[in-house]
């Protein structure tokens, strides 16, 4: 499995150039975020991905197929940010028809639609029209429609709006489940902390390109920042040791083990260096989304 | 055609209060009328409402309110869907269909002993074609349209033909160059004509095979051609 890929992806609503050219990748278990102001293109990159709307140029595939491919259709999942469908259906109703159209055999479907149900925390509301829904309802029903087929491919737009922290921190849980299943997920959000949590790594879109892409957790290895005592090392023997020059009192460094950090502290210490912390390095995203919006 | 669709239109059609209603009042009139009036003469009208209704919602409103995004993320193809939710708008008029029809039948047998059956029979297979090319109609027009633009293209383009072939009556009448020019070009007439009777035609009395037949040709030009913008039509949704 290759994964979600797109080269060199240009579109255009008339004489708005809207994406300018966007490469973008997305691995089998990875969790990458997509970030950016109002206006930036998330939405447009996003629906060129899922072939609501054609590229001008450039290339998409999913796991080497075409995006618009049934195959891959039946691997995707979709969240959309606001749930549309007919209010009169009840939330049962609704699941067990978009099980039966994302090709769930007949016989499995109730036993899926249930489990979901429950796992999302609205069985008891099953029977409930969707108009009597809250918006956090509608949005956990529309991870259901998304997960209820175990899709290798998942987008998720907004999926935490409107959600209590209940809400919050299951989805959060659900999408770590996809990532350790295998899943592709692509991440479209505001909500900065969120992405922080989930996502293994975060592309920041602004008008129309992708202006940075930040890893913040990686699969084989730890990302630890060391902050040393200041003016009690030198930065030279520093970079030597590590690999890395210190930024400040801080470098960052990326290990295979835990064995390595133990290690690594050691050898900074035997070179008079004061370490005075040690913890996973997190990307301040507040501060690069200030500086790249 | 993908029965999953079109058993979902069928329920969500079926279910609602209004549907119930109008159905009753459907068997009530082709009971009620069956006594006095001529066979097969009355429910017709109220089954090509009702498939304007249920026709209606086809494509163009599912694409405003963003229902359509979900689906297309789902294994289904687009003609295929397209094609299903106009099956399944066509199944849930001919349920109605088939009850005033069977409310007629009973009716006359209790009232006129079983007399005009023929009649009231070309009534239900001309009600079932004219409903075949309503709900296609209507998805041609959603195809390219949002909301419910393709009922207001549909009604606009029946006033507009009837409404163009009265001033052409009109002007081919009057003295003037124009009058003269019409009466020896009577094209422009006939191919108004022809236009309006093949998209919005009156169904014969009797059964008209030939009726029949351009129905159905009509139909499935409206659809292929449905089908043929569906699949290449960008459904964008939300906004940045």
């Amino acid at each position: 499995m290759t994964g979600v890929r797109a080269r060199a992806l240009k579109k255009s609503f008339g004489f708005h150039q809207v994406l300018k050219g966007i490469d973008l990748d997305v691995a089998p278990g990875e969790v990458v975020g997509l970030i950016g102001p109002n206006g930036a293109g998330k939405t447009t990159l996003m629906s060129c991905l899922l072939a609501f709307l054609h590229a001008d140029e450039g290339e998409i595939t999913i796991d080497g197929r075409a995006n618009d491919d049934l195959r891959i259709r039946r691997r995707t999942g979709f969240v959309p940010e606001r749930m549309n469908f007919d209010r009169r259906a009840t939330g049962y109703s609704f699941l067990r028809y978009m099980t039966r159209l994302a090709g769930v055999a007949h016989a499995e479907t109730d036993t899926r639609v249930n489990a979901m149900l429950e796992r999302l925390g609205i069985a008891g509301a099953a029977q409930k029209r969707l108009s009597q829904y809250s918006r956090g309802m509608l949005q956990r029903i529309g991870m259901c429609q998304a997960l209820i087929h175990e899709p290798d491919f998942i987008f998720l737009d907004e999926p935490t709006s409107g959600l209590d922290p209940n809400g919050v921190l299951l989805v959060r849980d659900l999408v770590n489940e996809q990532k350790q299943r295998g899943a592709a997920v692509l991440l479209n959000s505001h909500q900065l902390a969120e992405v922080e949590k989930v996502c293994d790594r975060v592309l920041f879109l602004s008008g129309g390109v992708i202006t940075r892409d930040e890893t913040l957790r990686h699969r084989d290895r730890i990302i630890i920042a060391i902050t040393l005592l200041p003016n009690s090392f030198d930065a030279a023997e520093v970079t030597r040791i590590a690999g890395n020059a210190p930024k400040g009192n801080t470098i960052i460094v990326a290990v295979e083990t835990e064995a390595e950090i133990a290690e690594l502290v050691r050898e900074l210490a035997a070179s008079g260096a004061g370490v005075i912390d040690v913890r996973r390095h997190m990307a301040d995203l507040e501060g690069i989304f200030r500086g790249e919006a | 055609m993908n029965g999953v669709v079109v058993a979902e239109v069928v329920r969500r059609s079926v279910t609602s209060i209004g549907y119930g209603a109008f159905v009753a009042l459907l068997a009530i009139v082709s009971l009620g009328v069956s006594r006095f009036n001529q066979p097969g003469a009355a429910w017709p009208a109220l089954v090509t409402l009702l498939a304007f209704i249920i026709g209606c919602s086809s494509i163009g409103p599912e694409f405003s309110s963003g229902t359509l995004q979900l689906i297309l993320t789902k294994p289904v193809n687009r003609s295929v869907y397209l094609l299903s939710r106009v099956a399944g708008a066509v199944c849930a008029v001919w349920i109605a269909t088939l009850v005033a029809f069977s409310m007629e039948i009973i009716g006359r047998a209790l009232w006129s002993g079983g007399g005009g059956l023929e009649l009231v029979l070309a009534a239900l297979i001309h009600s079932m074609a004219d409903t075949i090319l309503i709900c296609a109609l209507l998805a041609f027009f959603g195809s390219f349209t949002r909301a419910y633009f393709n009922i207001a293209i549909y009604f606009l383009l029946m006033i507009g033909l009837s409404v163009s072939q009265a001033v052409l009556g009109v002007v081919r009448a009057s003295r003037g160059w124009i009058g003269e020019w019409l009466r020896t070009h009577d094209g422009i007439d006939r191919m108004i004509v022809t236009v309006s009777q093949n998209l919005f035609p009156d169904a014969p009395r009797l059964l008209d095979w030939k009726w029949l037949l351009m129905v159905l040709s009509n139909a499935a030009i409206a659809l292929v051609l449905a089908c043929f913008i569906f699949r290449n039509r960008e459904v964008p949704y939300g906004a940045d």
